[in-house]
């Protein structure tokens, strides 16, 4: 008989934690304890299939709990980084504030971060990370850091970190583990690396076994490697698995990327589709990847910069503000896109996309040399940023 | 990015972590009554009985660090000073860093439940061999010695009334659902007590929620989370009421453990000079780097059942492992330490003296005070206090008054029995019995409590009795560090329950042959 994946076997304990837990919501009074674990549990299942029906069931238990409770501080810090995961900002920051003290914790601080970084308050955001980190060094906390420096181009101290963060991390949690080494896979991705990521995304999947998410960053990275025919099935089975939007616009990419527009168009329809609905249901955090769709696929640029305004609405920051610039740039209003872009390089966030972009725009309003700088400096960053990639 | 760098999509949010197979519990460590064929010494680790009962954690690896040396020639009986203290400490921990090298046995568990036991840097070498678990085995070294061994489940030996240690202590979690990142919310900051203070509606027994604390758990109430009040609660009959209830709240528990009988010819060379045999226990957890690499099985350990080791090999090991959790003296932990992963230091602690003394001085002025209430003798000077005071110190040498004859007087024993050679062995110290954080067995002695730990020596009230004045008279005797524990001292007191604080006996009869702790429930 097949041995189950390590992934099969989490999700079967958490099954089996959530059918023991789930009377505890409706019987009454409710244990807090067990009816906290209880949507904690069904959060994690949510985050472990990427199911976001599965978000949208923890939501409602987690609301119907607090209702009942009051603002329970640990599902008050739940709820801060379910709004913060779905970009609900503001959200998560009224969350946080709901019991006093909350912010203060280690785990409230390291959100504060990460809300400083999605705001653009890069220097803030340094200092809360390394703050937390030396009250309370945990991997988690470290990666966090790893990833601000990676942005801000200091590969080799994020990787100092990445190996750090690997070091704290027991034979209890390998799911971690292995999420560490995707997170070091996509560093030597996006500096062209491949040998060396694909021995990262290897030592994932031996870590932890049947994993939807290293295979998915698997895909990417033999879809850049050139094995499109190998990229293209494994992202097919990866989709049928988790219908993420994300995941079939990927593949959609990747179809275009090898000039198989016909069959890049169903999988193009398909995350539309579904990224349109999600707004519907009054959702945000697909902003982000509409103005890129509109952007990149349709290259509609009125499209992107009207979901890139939504976005930055919600969060300035490089990403989003990089998001505006292509817009306009794909729009043609190309002084507007210099000056977004502008802000985004502002930031100090070294990345071969960016300045890619940046170096497009820059020979649109006729800064020639500044844009064969920016060329330069992308190549520089990742030989190989033209290979196929995925915007993440 | 929010999406793609959010560790909390795969990180517990809190830290809620069930019961670990790393949770050490304690370390019981005495000479041997078997002197067949030479002295012995009995040293038991007993941890978390996970996955299961007799089934060993394979991602653990356990520790017994153990090293032999004389006794420590003690500051002056005369120079209770903050100074001298600490320049003992000083000249222990030089010692114990320098030229005392543990030697160590180590202990991992494999896939189909046999044990490798290394037996490292002992005077005869280093070995290793795999032996079964839940079986009592007999190794044999390759100098000739023989240790017994026993690897598996057992009862629990340790015997308490947990639940009246957190009521004493204001510990919130025990009673109430606190949440996890509410740190500030577990001692709460109310004074330590032993009789429930008047108008501490939180922690006092209330007869209409009985079970509250033993299993049972209410919703924290809004704050404040203080107490108001200026005297101990009494009743109509002008009776205390006990924290303690003297059950036993580890009955019908089980433990995993790690039990060897070894002969102390096989730890020192020196077996006539080096009479104090230290010994602390470790737990720790394999990374996860290093489970990826693991080999399933290795063909040297099933054909060769013992081998010898390879000292580089050996560091090498435990690199792939993390530190978890330590043990040494009872309450050295749970007491002093508040069990703060940073201060999980094994036998290293000194650097944790100055917060030793502070929170001693913080656990004085709850318990002075509630023992001079009940018209015993206390060592900490609480300036008569009426009342147990929750106070605490930034500085030791703040601290340092209050509790200096606490720290220095030496623990009186009830009688002479533990003294089984009738020598001349200077009465233990509590400055000397916690730091450094390992259990000093002195073999010349029966390897009771504070001279090692035997497993029916009732420590949690033992540790109690730091807090009695040991020049005081109880019945014409001298206060001991059993007194707590004498049931006519309590029939006489204003106290409802009259009990000791814990339960005198285990909830099983220990074995009188090895491996000494009873079958497992």
């Amino acid at each position: 008989m097949k041995r189950p994946t390590d992934y099969n076997i989490e999700l079967e304990q958490i099954d089996k934690d959530i059918s023991e837990l789930e009377d505890s919501v409706i019987t009454i009074p409710i244990d807090i304890e067990k009816a906290t674990k209880f949507v904690y549990r069904l959060y994690h299942r949510a985050s472990l299939t990427g199911n976001f029906a599965g978000f949208k069931v923890a939501e409602t238990a987690m609301n119907n709990v607090m209702r009942q409770v009051g603002p329970w501080a640990d599902l008050c810090l739940l709820k801060a980084n379910l709004d913060f995961k779905f970009h609900r900002l503001a959200n998560a920051k009224h969350d946080l504030a709901m019991v006093p003290g909350l912010a203060d914790c280690f785990q409230g601080k390291a959100l504060q971060a990460d809300l400083d970084l999605q705001e653009g308050r890069y220097e803030d955001a340094r200092k809360g990370y390394e703050g937390v980190i030396q009250d309370n060094r945990t991997w988690d906390n470290l990666v966090r850091l790893a990833y601000l420096k990676a942005k801000m181009g200091d590969v080799d101290g994020a990787e100092q970190l990445y190996i750090e963060a690997e070091d704290e991390i027991t034979a209890k949690e390998m799911r971690s583990y292995a999420w560490v080494e995707l997170q070091r896979g996509l560093l030597d991705v996006s500096h062209g690396c491949y040998e060396s990521a694909w021995a990262h995304y290897k030592r994932a999947n031996e870590a932890y076994s049947g994993y939807w998410l290293s295979d998915e960053h698997i895909a990417e990275l033999l879809g850049a490697q050139g094995k499109f025919d190998e990229a293209v099935a494994l992202y097919e089975e990866v989709i049928a698995r988790v219908p993420r939007p994300e995941l079939q616009q990927a593949l959609g990419d990747l179809y275009v990327f090898i000039g198989k527009s016909d069959q890049a168009q169903p999988w193009h329809e398909k995350a539309l589709a579904a990224y349109l609905e999600s707004v519907q249901r009054g959702d945000v955090h697909y902003f982000h990847h509409l103005a890129d769709f509109y952007a990149d696929v349709r290259e509609n640029g009125a499209e992107a910069v009207r979901w890139a305004r939504k976005d930055l609405a919600l969060r300035q920051n490089f990403s989003t503000q990089a998001a505006l610039a292509w817009g306009l740039y794909r729009d043609g209003q190309f002084t507007m896109a210099l000056d977004a872009m502008q802000k985004a390089l502002s930031s100090g966030v070294r990345d071969a996309e960016l300045f890619f972009q940046a170096a497009m725009i820059h020979l649109a309003v006729g800064r020639n040399d500044e844009g064969k700088e920016f060329l330069q400096k992308a190549a520089e960053i990742n030989p190989h940023y033209q290979d196929f990639h995925i915007h993440r | 990015m929010a999406d793609h760098n959010d560790p909390n999509a795969v990180n517990s949010i809190f830290s809620d972590i069930d019961v670990s197979a790393a949770d050490l519990y304690d370390l019981f460590g005495f000479p041997s009554d078997d002197t067949t064929g030479g002295e012995k010494v009995v040293i038991a680790l007993t941890f978390a009985s996970v996955p299961e009962t007799g089934v060993f954690d394979t991602d653990m690896l356990y520790r017994i660090q153990i090293t032999a040396h004389p006794r420590v020639a003690l500051p002056s009986k005369d120079d209770h000073s903050l100074e001298a203290m600490l320049k003992y400490f000083d000249a222990v921990k030089d010692k114990y860093l320098g030229e005392l090298k543990a030697s160590e046995v180590r202990v991992t568990v494999d896939q189909a439940h046999r044990a490798k036991v290394d037996f490292i840097n002992f005077p005869g070498g280093s070995f290793s061999t795999v032996v079964d678990t839940n079986k009592v085995l007999t190794i044999e070294t390759p100098g000739g010695h023989s240790i017994k061994a026993f690897l598996g489940g057992r009862d629990d030996a340790f015997f308490n009334d947990l639940p009246g240690f957190f009521r004493s202590i204001n510990y919130a979690p025990q009673f109430y659902h606190v949440p996890h990142t509410m740190t500030e919310v577990r001692e709460l900051k109310i004074p330590k007590t032993l009789l429930e203070l008047e108008g501490n509606d939180l922690f006092n027994f209330d007869p209409e929620n009985p079970k509250l604390g033993q299993g049972v758990k209410k919703d924290l109430p809004p704050g404040p989370l203080t107490w108001n009040g200026n005297k101990f609660l009494k009743d109509e009959n002008g009776n205390f009421r006990f924290v303690y209830s003297g059950k036993d709240a580890q009955a019908g528990k089980n433990v995993n453990a790690i039990i060897l009988e070894i002969p102390l010819g096989f730890i020192t060379e020196s077996t006539e000079v080096n009479r104090i045999v230290n010994t602390w226990g470790e737990s720790w957890v394999l990374k996860a780097a290093h489970k990826v690499e693991s080999i399933p099985d290795h063909p040297l350990w099933l054909e060769h059942p013992w081998v010898l080791l390879d000292a580089i090999k050996l560091d090498e090991e435990m690199k792939k492992y993390k530190l978890v959790d330590t043990v040494g003296q009872p309450f050295a932990d749970a007491g002093l330490s508040e069990r703060e992963d940073n201060r999980q230091l094994g036998a290293n602690n000194f650097r944790l003296a100055p917060h030793f003394i502070k929170r001693l001085a913080h656990l004085g002025w709850g318990f002075g005070p509630s023992i001079s209430a009940l018209g015993l003798h206390t060592s900490f000077d609480h300036d008569n206090s009426p009342v147990s005071v929750h106070k605490t110190y930034a500085l030791a040498t703040e601290a340092f008054p209050r509790v200096k004859k606490t720290l220095f007087q030496e623990l009186n024993m009830p009688d002479d029995t533990w003294n089984k050679k009738g020598l001349d062995i200077p009465l233990r110290r509590p400055f000397e019995i916690f730091i450094p954080n390992a259990c000093a067995i002195d073999m010349d002695t029966t390897g009771t409590w504070p001279f090692g730990r035997r497993l029916e020596d009732q420590v949690a009230t033992r540790f109690l009795s730091l807090f009695l004045d040991m020049e005081a008279e109880f019945n014409g005797k001298k206060y001991t560090i059993e007194t707590l524990n004498d049931q006519s001292l309590w029939d006489q007191a204003p106290i409802i329950p009259k009990t000791p604080p814990n339960p005198l006996k285990n909830d099983k009869e220990f074995l009188d042959h090895f491996p000494y702790l009873a079958d497992p429930w």
